[in-house]
């Protein structure tokens, strides 16, 4: 190329700029002018400046996210591996996150349960082979529920403000609940979880056991809430306590 | 805590830090994706993924370049912007497009729920950019075109549609002031 034309290519993307800050170029053209971008500090600085402005458009939108929004985000990232820190890369344009625990379709969930685990177990070299493929099956429910249509969720606080986060779908007659912030009953005692029913005695769903998340399923469709009580170690048949924690299912759906 | 010093924290695997910044972020992240992809459940499942995503990838923040606020809702608008091209592609835009065709695309800004002092402010200072600008500017941003897509749209030569972009958001920088 001769160089007059190499600088008439360079004035041409010397003016995408300001349709870069906008997010308004093709594909193609958006690669050329990222490589631009590193050689360029009038570009660099020009970009840089029409971000803040676009900024100003995208805080004019602001609106209210959907509050059982939060709760799955939360619970996901609580589940989620960070990346390690990399130096000099800017947000990526690939095509969809590497992983994503909403909308992993169940078939190809088993990578990214591997990651759960990894995440929510520390996973160590020493564990058994069981105990493995029992954290993975438990890391592929989680991310089966997290991926219902239906899935929906919702907090139970005590009067401290502590209490659980669940996730839940009906359809899939599942749930996922996980401490938040509730602190170890004194002694030799634990928290047990319980499915309060309409008809029926409440059914016990297991030990919540610190940051683990509990996995309860074949949930009644017309369950009315969820109870946590403090019961002596190993739990009880049927409580024993008043609940510390209730939350009413049917924000989540169920009830009917 | 300002932003840029939540997502330092963030990166560093601080949970609480990333409840702040959720606190902070995730209604301009939730009102930039809805306004850009529309469909409410469509919409929900690009935010959640971005705010998963500021998340995981927080380490990749380098305040050098542009302010935290910049660099989330840049994430935010690329992956809603992703999401409507390739709805669009797939034709599905159109048919939503067609049945809110009456009346100019600056028009949904009366459709947000909160009518803020900010959007106010925005809103103004858009009314007073030329009508190119302003086309230029809302088409690319609010709805997700290329720029060779709106000179498609208005009719105009590409580097007309660049400068228009660039004029519209000075014009707006100067109207707003430049402190958010
Ligand atoms: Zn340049």
């Amino acid at each position: 190329m001769t160089s007059i034309l190499r600088l008439f290519r360079r004035g041409e993307l010397h003016s995408l700029a300001a349709p870069y800050a906008l997010d308004a170029l093709e594909p193609r053209e958006h690669g050329r002018f990222e490589k631009h971008l590193k050689r360029c500090d009038g570009c660099a600085a020009e970009v840089r400046a029409l971000r803040e402005d676009a900024v100003r458009l995208a805080w004019s939108t602001a609106a209210p996210a959907p509050a059982a929004m939060r709760e799955r985000v939360l619970l996901a990232v609580r589940t989620t591996p960070q990346e390690p820190a990399r130096a000099e890369r800017a947000p990526s344009r690939a095509r969809r996150p590497p992983f994503s625990p909403f909308l992993v379709p169940l078939a190809s969930t088993t990578a990214a349960a591997a990651l759960v685990v990894a995440a929510l177990f520390g996973m160590q070299a020493s564990r058994t082979q069981d105990r493995l493929e029992e954290e993975r099956a438990q890391a592929r429910e989680i991310a089966h529920v997290l991926a219902a249509p239906d899935a929906r969720a919702g907090t139970g606080r005590d009067t401290d403000g502590q209490g659980i986060g669940v996730v839940a779908s009906v359809s899939r007659r599942t749930a996922v609940v996980t401490s938040s912030g509730l602190a170890a009953p004194q002694g030799e005692r634990v928290h047990q979880l319980w499915l309060m029913r309409p008809e029926g005695r409440p059914r016990s769903l297991g030990l919540l056991d610190g940051d683990t998340p509990l996995i309860a399923t074949e949930l009644d469709p017309d369950a009315s809430s969820l109870a946590v009580t403090v019961e002596p170690q190993g739990g009880s048949p049927q409580p024993t306590t008043a609940p510390v924690v209730q939350l009413a299912l049917e924000s989540l759906g169920f009830g009917e | 805590m300002e932003a840029d010093e939540l997502l330092v924290r963030v990166a560093g695997g601080d949970q609480k830090a990333f409840e702040e910044l959720y606190a902070l972020v995730s209604g301009p992240v939730f009102g930039l994706v809805r306004r850009v992809v529309r469909d409410p459940a469509q919409s929900e499942e690009v935010a959640q993924e971005v705010l998963l995503e500021l998340w995981r990838s927080a380490a990749r923040y380098d305040p050098g370049r542009g302010s935290a606020l910049a660099w989330v809702l840049t994430l935010a608008h690329r992956r809603a912007v992703d999401r409507v091209r390739s709805a669009r592609a797939a034709g599905e835009r159109e048919l939503r497009m067609a049945r809110r065709a009456n009346g100019p695309a600056f028009d949904h800004v009366a459709e947000e729920v909160e009518a803020g002092l900010e959007r106010e402010w925005v809103r103004r200072c858009l009314d007073r950019l030329t009508t190119l600008q302003r086309q230029s500017v809302t088409l690319a941003y609010y709805d997700g075109y290329t720029y060779r897509e709106v000179a498609e749209r208005l009719s105009l030569p590409l580097g007309t549609v660049k400068t228009r972009m660039r004029d519209g958001l000075t014009r707006l920088r100067d109207c707003l002031g430049g402190v958010a």
